[in-house]
């Protein structure tokens, strides 16, 4: 049985379209007339494209008009190099490495732009708003070189005719999309969705979302300008239209017509709606634009992920089912990476500050911690408990003082390089990724230690043998493809626990993990933690309100108070202090 | 002297476009793609009051009626459904300025229309003369500006809607009906957009596609401007100058993007745009 299984229906469904297309590629010259052959080798170079937003924008979540400058820039430079130079087979070579070459640098110069740390979405967007406007100019003001307005025409291109272009552009499109879905339904690919669900948490697994991200637009830009290259080909004409923001628009919206985060449907709609345009341009062109148009508010509103979400409500659920116990992984055993050396800091803070304009929220704070110690944080609401642990994990807060992990001074890093360092941090919340199943989330944590595979879909999930044993103690083990949605809270809490001791840290920050959990679901926990650094060596700092869950588990407790540590002593000295009781009952303003 | 003038009534040209914009920006958070719409809106409505025989100036209140109209119709069907989704939003209103160029399109043709001037020749300022209707432009804009902010300090809706940007949660809490407040301030944004498509007619020629040149403009004015319509004259003080000295020096088709281009890297340095000044 696990043998067959093995091929999800759905491949079989995607091998047999494939086949189909090949077939209406090979024959399709022979059936339709002159301008059915022209339109359709259009709209299969448009297709291309559209799987390029859909990578971007259905997947990782950055809406984007961009793809058109790409698009453009590669169809002009192949233009340039024919029209101005010629069509030998060697400037053939030239004009098309020059379609990859322009685009993807200039690929990586929007992606540069668009994604720096603490950049929005919508500066993403933005960014690619101008830069197809800013091309198009150029395209304007570039005189004979460009053809300015009327374009460049009347060069000659690979020597093949209607059917051959035909043909090249449908096995460019069918690779397209057989690559596209590979990739995304790889291990890499769910790092896609994992970045839209929670860019922050991402980052706090010790993945570069923004560099990713660049290299995603650098990557998709080439191939919007090999897309370009057959274009400036097969039509044997550019004009400042192909590069423009408006032709950038018009393919996001065949993508959300079509479906967006599915690749398939994303193609049919490009082809479809094309297509249909050319057709019916010539009879009723406005009446037609007026239908895509409201049809696409109407979608947008009523059915964000476009038709192919219609399709999936009407086919039969029995073979997603299939899938999802299919898909569901077995747990390997991971060998343990470095230890912590035992006896040296792994976290020093020294004269710590930290104000929000003129509010100070803490102030010369002094810490150490050590292997195999777990130090609670207690104090009350506004304490400065949750800024203190941002600025152990992010050096890019500005503060004054200093906080060094391992020996190594933080100011000025980044979430990822600090968890490189050995710092996992579990937020108050619990943060996951929504859309991904229990192990894929599993497997973000690890993506940082060993690449994933951009082709192929693991079938176990190795975990060092600390986060098994949290899945094995809360039941998670036997959840491992469950959609986290699904999840009850406390199993959220769980599964972001074991992501974070994936990671192998040499030091946890745990902000409030038992808020809103149940009695038991607090004692796993309560016992997960003590065994992690009492047995495992783990450092741990947990941030609690609740004094019987510290006194019970904790090393030793510190107590933050009005953003000074007022109290740094063993668990008895502490519960017992004058201090803590004065604080929490309010006396210490009398 | 003229290129003084010249950036100065640029600057109030692109003020008044943005305007409508950035009051919806402002406080829904939401981006009005078809805000391009709603400026030919406006300046189809300054044709047809010519067609009908009318004073050019009665223009202005009609299509302020008209565009605050329509906006109140897109904020309930469409916008509302959308406010937690931005981007989509974007998209959305995207689709409805296609829908409204066509309709635009089937009405009227795709021709350029042509309306009376409603203000026309020269004046000598300081020496040099210069196109009334141009200066006109920054009263314009300045009464424009005013009166927006007395709307924002002085009145009961004004304050309403700071309250919608400062804490929405809060604000609802309070008993302000957030749902009407957006409703309002949707209306008021679009029919200031339809004022500003009359304003334009004598500048710009009328066809159904008009508003998308400058909607990019005035998007990118309003990133970096946030919510205030002070930073927002900042900008287009700042950005219309270069623009203008970016086409007279250099070349009139790259001065079209100086604005765009210097925007993006303002937001790439300074995510937050002059709202923090």
């Amino acid at each position: 049985m696990p043998e067959s299984r093995s091929i999800p229906p759905r491949a079989w469904l995607f091998a047999a379209l494939i086949l189909a297309t090949a077939l209406v590629l090979f024959i399709g010259p022979a059936l339709f007339d002159r301008f059915t052959l022209n339109v359709l080798t259009r709209s299969m170079i448009y297709a291309m494209l559209a799987v390029t937003v859909d990578i971007l924008w259905g997947y990782t979540g950055v809406l984007t008009f961009g793809q058109a400058a790409f698009f453009g820039t590669g169809a002009y430079a192949s233009a340039m190099v024919l029209s101005h130079l010629g069509a030998t087979p060697a400037l053939l070579a030239l004009a098309l490495l020059l379609a990859i070459i322009v685009p993807v640098l200039l690929g990586a110069l929007v992606g540069w732009l668009s994604f720096g740390h603490g950049s929005t979405p919508l500066y993403a967007t933005v960014i690619s708003l101008v830069v197809p406007i800013v091309v198009t100019q150029l395209v304007f003001s570039g005189g004979v070189w460009t053809g300015s307005s009327s374009g460049l025409v009347g060069y000659s291109g690979l020597p093949l005719g209607l059917s051959g272009y035909f043909r090249l552009t449908g096995i460019c499109l069918i690779l397209t999309t057989a690559i596209a879905l590979v990739f995304t339904r790889s291990d890499a690919g769910k790092l896609l969705v994992a970045i839209r669900d929670n860019e922050a948490r991402c980052a706090y697994l010790g993945l570069d979302p923004q560099r990713l991200k660049i290299v995603l637009t650098t990557i998709l830009a080439g191939v919007a300008g090999i897309a370009g290259f057959l274009y400036a080909n097969a039509s044997g004409v550019v004009a400042p239209e192909n590069t423009g923001f408006v032709f950038g628009t018009e393919i996001v919206i065949w993508t959300a017509l079509g479906g967006r985060g599915t690749i398939i449907g994303p193609v049919m709609g490009a082809i479809g709606i094309d297509y249909l345009s050319a057709q019916l341009s010539g009879d009723l062109p406005f009446l037609w634009n007026l239908v895509v148009g409201a049809l696409f508010v109407v979608m947008i509103i009523l059915l964000p992920n476009g038709l192919a979400q219609l399709a999936r409500m009407v086919l039969p659920r029995r073979d997603r089912e299939q899938v999802s116990q299919a898909g569901s992984p077995a747990l390997a055993a991971e060998p343990p990476g470095n230890g912590a050396e035992s006896g040296n800091r792994v976290l020093s803070v020294s004269g710590l500050g930290k104000s929000f304009g003129s509010l100070q929220v803490l102030q010369g704070i002094d810490l150490e911690v050590r292997p195999g110690e777990l130090v609670s944080l207690v104090g009350p609401n506004g304490a400065g408990k949750t800024t203190l642990m941002r600025c152990l994990s992010d050096g890019t807060e500005a503060t004054t003082g200093s906080v060094s992990i391992a020996g190594q001074d933080i100011r000025g890093m980044t979430p990822d390089e600090i968890v490189a360092l050995g710092v996992g941090r579990k937020f108050q919340v619990a943060s996951v990724f929504d859309s991904l199943a229990v192990a894929d989330c599993l497997r973000m944590a690890r993506a940082s230690r060993k690449a994933p595979s951009l082709l192929h879909r693991s079938l176990t999930l190795g975990l060092p043998e600390a986060a098994a044993d949290i899945l094995r103690s809360t039941g998670l083990d036997q959840m491992l493809g469950r959609p986290v949605s699904l999840l009850s809270h406390g199993q959220k809490q769980s599964l972001e626990l074991a992501m974070v001791v994936a990671l192998e840290p040499k030091l946890i920050l745990l902000d409030e993990p038992t808020a809103g959990l149940t009695k038991v679901e607090r004692t796993t926990i309560g016992a997960t933690l003590q065994k992690l650094t009492g047995e495992l060596g783990f450092a741990a700092i947990l941030v609690e309100h609740d004094l019987d869950f510290v006194r019970d588990i904790s090393t030793r407790i510190v107590v933050l108070h009005q953003g000074r540590l007022v109290l740094d002593g063993s668990v008895g000295d502490v519960v017992n202090s004058e201090v803590v009781r004065t604080i929490y009952s309010g006396g210490a303003h009398a | 002297m003229t290129l003084l003038l010249d950036m100065v009534t640029t600057a109030a040209i692109l003020f008044i476009v943005a305007g409508g914009l950035l009051a919806i920006f402002g406080v829904l958070k939401i981006i009005n793609f078809a805000h391009g719409a709603w400026l030919t809106i406006g300046a189809y409505c300054a044709v047809a009051t010519a067609g009908l025989g009318l004073n050019p100036w009665a223009a202005l209140p009609i299509a302020f009626a008209v565009g605050a109209i329509l906006g109140g119709v897109t904020e309930l069907v469409i916008v509302r459904p959308l406010y937690r989704r931005p981007l989509d939003a974007i998209l959305a209103t995207w689709g409805l300025g296609i829908v409204i160029g066509q309709l635009i399109t089937l009405w009227f043709g795709r021709d350029v229309q042509f309306t009376p001037n409603l203000l026309s020749g020269t004046v000598d300022v300081l020496g040099v003369s210069y196109s009334l209707y141009r200066l006109f432009a920054v009263a314009a804009a300045l009464v424009i500006g005013l009166a927006f902010t007395f709307l924002l300090e002085g009145t009961r809706l004004g304050l309403s809607a700071q309250a919608v940007i400062m804490n929405e949660m809060l604000a609802r809490a309070l008993g302000i009906d957030t749902a009407r407040v957006r409703l309002a301030t949707f209306m008021v944004g679009t029919g200031l957009a339809a004022l500003a498509g009359v304003l334009l007619t004598p500048l710009t020629s009328v066809d159904p596609n008009m508003g998308v040149a400058w909607l990019i403009g005035s998007f990118m004015l309003v990133m970096v401007a946030g919510s205030s319509f002070s930073t927002l004259a900042i900008a287009c003080l700042v950005f219309g100058s270069a623009q203008v000295l970016v086409s007279t020096f250099v070349s009139p088709i790259l001065g079209g993007i100086t604005v765009a281009v210097l925007c993006a890297l303002v937001l790439r340095i300074s995510p937050k745009g002059f709202a923090r000044a």
